[in-house]
């Protein structure tokens, strides 16, 4: 797959943590409505990908363009007001915040993007309803259950319409039946959106639901589209 | 799986017998988990360490005041001249003395002169070796160094005296003390106004010690409720640090085997280690701070290092106590969670507070406060019964305002549901889930605030009754000197001399004396009418009688009081007087010295001088009357400054001195307050604002605390674009919310506390508005305070970073 027409195209991404290089030289590219799988085993650099992707943190050396924007030459202003407005995140674990209930975890991103609260919770039922999970909307994440829990922030990572959705391991803290789920829907709503995903998994079972497979090896990513 | 839904109460296991020694190995291995789990042990054991020990250091602080004041109360009573019994005549072995403090830029200086009346062994006052020959000093080390700073420079004047000595530590009350004992000549004892012989130093305790006045009594009792309390809560507080990752630690336990008890008793174990190091550090900062206190000096007050020891007693309690509390309150804490094999497991939704026993508290407190009112008043005795009824009730009503406090901020947020921006709803939500941590780190601020303010109405009640209008006048007149003089040239003299005074721009100097009846030659001298002659010039007789023109020469009359009969007093125009008097200061019936009153002489009204005296009798001009006539004249000098010289007073005061070793001036104000009153106003300030950074210290370190727990939540909120300000408000509102309620209850409780004790003492109510102000501004200053020392760790918290798991 060649980066013409991509929506984010990595280039040479070099990155180091310590003495320990989590990146030597990644490219990555990924289309619009595009499902992607990172793959590879632990600590090969997948997540470090991920997060270079997302403007979460700056690469050593290389490039990240979206959309015709280069990402590393961005503030940490404009790169976390790109990742309010444009991307979403899906992580293992840990993501929702325990005091709010569900549904203003969900409405959390439209709210710091300044959508009235009001607004911003129809919306964000709508996307639950989507996930199904509406019937968990006022409970707080310590009273539901992994798999629900999971929705709900797949639900919050939609509600602002990104154009590109970043998961880490999303079903990696759930059972198959629940990731399973977990997935389908996610990739059902990204698709319907147009919404690219970066999904990092070590699953090939989560990785089955991508459109195309990247793996990443001693911080070296590889396109298996041909291998496929 | 901390946070997860409890499945039900997990069944408590039966308690079995627990021998001695296993609890001891359950302790003990608390105690190594305190240590051995790496940097984030140490640092949790080393916050409950310095924060007990913050603690330990101010109650045993706290401990040492009464022995601090004993050991200085019984230096001074050893160094002090007074004696109870009959004068002292002097003889070989006495010492003529007299006082000869001063004062310099706002600092009190203590002295003594002193000379030798016989070739006798004169008493020596403590801390010096000899009496002082005329001419030599010794003085305090603190005075020693002023003297001889370029700060003293001016001072030196003062002391014409050689420095043989340093007066040691038995002579002082404090290391900071200036004072000094100088000798001088007998015959410099006829410039010297109030002298006495002694024959021996130091008062012996006349039967039982007085009893406090019962006010002040309540003030200590209160006051020390107000500061101590805040301190156990902080103590209790401490004991809770690092209490979330500590019940991780003890779920892991239990997946090895560890029963519910077992843990409880190693949490306990963790928390004991903990405390006990705490009470070393306390007794370090404690060790430290007395060399500290015993280095400085605070309105006036020093204390020496070796002065700052703890009472055995309370000592003994603080070492027990707090190691004992620190378990009790891990006990309390573990309460509310279960801690099972898979992860803690807290109670979702946990007990709604009670109201009613958190009403009865400071209603009991009320009730029994209430019967004492007027109890306290003067006159009335202090009983022991009352003291306890009263400190009993002032605790109560303060506990009870902590007890409270969890119910209000639970029953306000609750209240607040999801409106309002993210920061705020991120605050409440937070602190609706759990506001107990949040309230128990405020309810100090609570107690020291509702203390403070009830005291501070009680001083400001008291203060106000006690502030007296002087009458005196600094307008008209800045200083007044009373000059002893033994004839008139010398008051001449003086005068002049102060005329001559760098900074003095103006002066009204009288001369006094007495003149007697001549018309009563009766033996009885005593019973002879006199009437006081006051002699002036004209600018001068202007600022004490009320007169229209005035030339020399002219003399005026203002009648006395009537008792000496219908016709008045016998000075009237054309009236011979009798100036002639024995060194008895008796009328002289034998050798007259006769004065006739002016014809001319006019009859005036009296007008309040500017030290606020309305004199009576006869006024005279120098052309009228030479005051060389007069056998022993007082002089006066009321001084006006030129407030464009800089340490007018000082030269004024130095003039004084060489006029007469023991003379001082006194400054003239509109209203006086008694010292002790402004001081113990300062030190309770002092101790409130030392208490509530105490809190605030607390404060962050459970905020620090929570942030740490959140690490991975606040990466994962950077990740999706969630600005720093957003959260650094949520911090914000989330200190203030608890705070803000913790100072309207405190508010509230400490206006009725000082309503009580202003009943108590039988004083009209007044709020010190300014009081209330200041701290609730100082409650403000502490939430920004905690605000901004936990916004870097915050911001270094919401790094990326944070979303590796590799």
């Amino acid at each position: 797959m060649t980066p013409t027409g991509s929506l984010l195209i990595a280039t040479s991404l070099h990155k180091t943590y310590g003495h320990t290089p989590a990146l030597d030289g990644a490219d990555f590219s990924i289309h619009p409505g595009e499902v992607v799988a990172v793959m590879g085993p632990s600590g090969s650099g997948k997540s470090t990908l991920l997060h270079c992707l997302a403007g979460i943190v700056k690469p050593d050396s290389g490039s990240v363009h979206y959309n015709g924007r280069e990402l590393t030459a961005m503030s940490d202003t404009e790169r976390s007001g790109l990742r309010r407005g444009e991307f979403g995140f899906v992580f293992q674990f840990g993501q929702l915040v325990p005091e709010l209930s569900c549904v203003e975890n969900v409405a959390l991103p439209l709210r710091l993007n300044g959508t009235k609260r009001k607004e911003a919770e129809t919306r964000a039922s709508a996307w639950m309803e989507r996930l199904e999970v509406a019937d968990v909307a006022h409970k707080r994440p310590g009273e539901v259950s992994g798999g629900q829990g999971q929705r709900v922030a797949v639900a919050r990572s939609l509600v602002t319409g990104p154009r590109v959705l970043f998961a880490d391991e999303p079903t990696g803290a759930l059972d198959s039946l629940n990731g399973e789920r977990v997935m389908e829907l996610l990739t059902e709503a990204a698709r319907e959106s147009r919404t690219a995903v970066v999904l990092v998994t070590h699953e090939a079972r989560v990785a089955a639901y991508s459109d195309r497979e990247v793996v990443v090896r001693d911080g070296k990513a590889r396109d298996m589209a041909g291998v496929r | 799986m901390s946070g997860q839904e409890a499945p039900g109460a997990p069944a408590e296991e039966p308690r079995a017998r627990v021998s001695v020694a296993r609890w001891a190995a359950d302790l003990a291995m608390g105690g190594r988990f305190a240590v051995t789990g790496g940097r984030e042990s140490w640092a949790r054991t080393i916050m409950t360490a310095v924060g007990v020990g913050l603690g330990v250091a101010l109650l045993l602080l706290a401990s040492s005041v009464p022995t601090m004041y004993q050991q200085r109360n019984e230096r001074g009573d050893a160094r002090s001249a007074l004696s109870f019994g009959d004068e002292v005549k002097p003889g070989p072995d006495t010492l003529r003395l007299a006082n000869a403090g001063t004062t310099y830029r706002d600092q009190d200086i203590n002295g003594m002169v002193m000379a030798p009346d016989g070739k006798g062994t004169p008493p020596v006052p403590p801390g010096i070796d000899r009496i002082p020959a005329a001419g030599e000093m010794w003085v305090s080390p603190a005075l020693k160094d002023l003297l001889g700073s370029d700060e003293g420079k001016l001072l030196r004047d003062r002391f014409p005296y050689r420095t043989i000595g340093v007066i040691g530590d038995s002579g002082l009350s404090g290391p900071a003390e200036l004072t000094y004992y100088a000798g001088i000549s007998q015959k410099a004892f006829g410039h010297v106004n109030s002298q006495y012989h002694i024959d021996h130093w130091g008062t012996e305790k006349q039967g039982k010690d007085e009893p406090l006045d019962p006010a002040l009594l309540l003030l200590i009792i209160v006051g020390c409720v107000v500061l101590l309390l805040p301190v156990l809560i902080f103590i209790a507080t401490a004991a809770r640090f690092g209490g979330e990752r500590r019940d991780r630690r003890l779920a892991a336990l239990r997946l090895v085997g560890a029963d519910i008890h077992m843990t409880r008793r190693i949490a306990a174990g963790e928390s004991l280690f903990g405390s006990l190091l705490g009470l070393a550090v306390g007794t370090g900062l404690f060790l430290l701070a007395r060399e500290i206190i015993g280095s400085i000096e605070i309105w006036d007050i020093s204390f020496f290092t070796s002065d700052i020891v703890p009472s055995a007693p309370l000592a003994l309690v603080i070492a027990a106590a707090v190691p004992a509390s620190a378990v009790v309150v891990t006990l309390i804490a573990l309460r509310g969670i279960a801690i099972e094999p898979l992860g803690v497991v807290r109670n979702a939704k946990p007990k709604r507070r009670r109201l009613w026993w958190r009403l009865l508290l400071p209603l009991l407190g009320m009730a029994l406060l209430l019967p004492l009112a007027g109890g306290f008043g003067a006159g009335s005795g202090g009983g022991n019964m009352k003291a306890y009824q009263a400190a009993a009730g002032a605790v109560l009503l303060l506990i009870g305002i902590t007890a409270l406090l969890p119910w209000v901020v639970e029953a306000v947020v609750e209240r607040f549901g999801g409106r309002g921006s993210v920061p705020w709803q991120l605050a409440t939500r937070r602190l609706q889930l759990s506001s107990g941590t949040a309230s128990r780190a405020v309810s100090g601020i609570t107690v020291a605030v509702a203390g403070a303010i009830a005291l501070q109405m009680l001083f400001a009640s008291v203060g106000a009754q006690d502030r007296e209008d002087t009458g005196q006048d600094p307008n008209r007149a800045q200083l007044i000197a009373n000059v002893p003089v033994s004839d008139g040239d010398q008051a001449r003299d003086a005068f002049a001399r102060y005329r001559a005074t760098k900074g003095v721009r103006d002066l009204l100097g009288v001369t006094e004396d007495y003149v007697s009846d001549v018309r009563h030659s009766k033996d009885d001298p005593t019973s002879v009418p006199e009437e006081a002659i006051t002699v002036a010039d004209c600018p001068t007789l202007r600022e004490v009688v009320r007169i229209t023109s005035c030339r020399n020469g002219d003399v005026f009359l203002v009648d006395s009081p009537s008792y000496y009969g219908e016709e008045g007093g016998f000075a009237k125009p054309g009236a011979q007087v009798n100036l002639a008097y024995r060194d008895d200061r008796t009328p002289d019936l034998r050798q007259k010295k006769l004065w006739t009153i002016p014809r001319s002489a006019t009859k005036v009204k009296p007008r309040q001088d500017p030290t606020g005296s309305e004199r009576t009798g006869i006024f005279a001009t120098p052309g009228a009357f030479d005051i060389a006539d007069l056998p022993d004249p007082g002089a006066s000098a009321m001084i006006r400054l030129d407030p464009k010289v800089p340490d007018g007073v000082e030269y004024v005061r130095n003039t004084s001195a060489a006029l007469s070793p023991a003379m001082d001036v006194m400054r003239l104000t509109s209203t006086s307050q008694s010292d002790e009153f402004q001081v113990i106003r300062k030190a309770l300030f002092i101790g409130a604002t030392a208490t509530l950074l105490l809190i605030g210290a607390s404060m962050i370190v459970t905020t620090l605390e929570q942030l740490r727990e959140r690490k991975r939540l606040l990466s994962v909120l950077v990740a999706f674009g969630t600005r720093r300000t957003t959260l650094s408000w949520s911090v914000l509102w989330q200190t203030a919310v608890p705070v803000v309620l913790g100072l309207a209850l405190s508010i509230a409780g400490g206006l009725a506390l000082g309503v009580m004790l202003l009943k108590m003492v039988g004083q009209p109510l007044a709020v010190d508005w300014t009081g209330l102000g200041t701290m609730t501004g100082v409650g403000g200053g502490v939430i920004l305070l905690v605000t901004l020392v936990s916004l870097p760790p915050l911001w270094r918290m919401m790094r990326p970073e944070g979303l590796r798991t590799e």
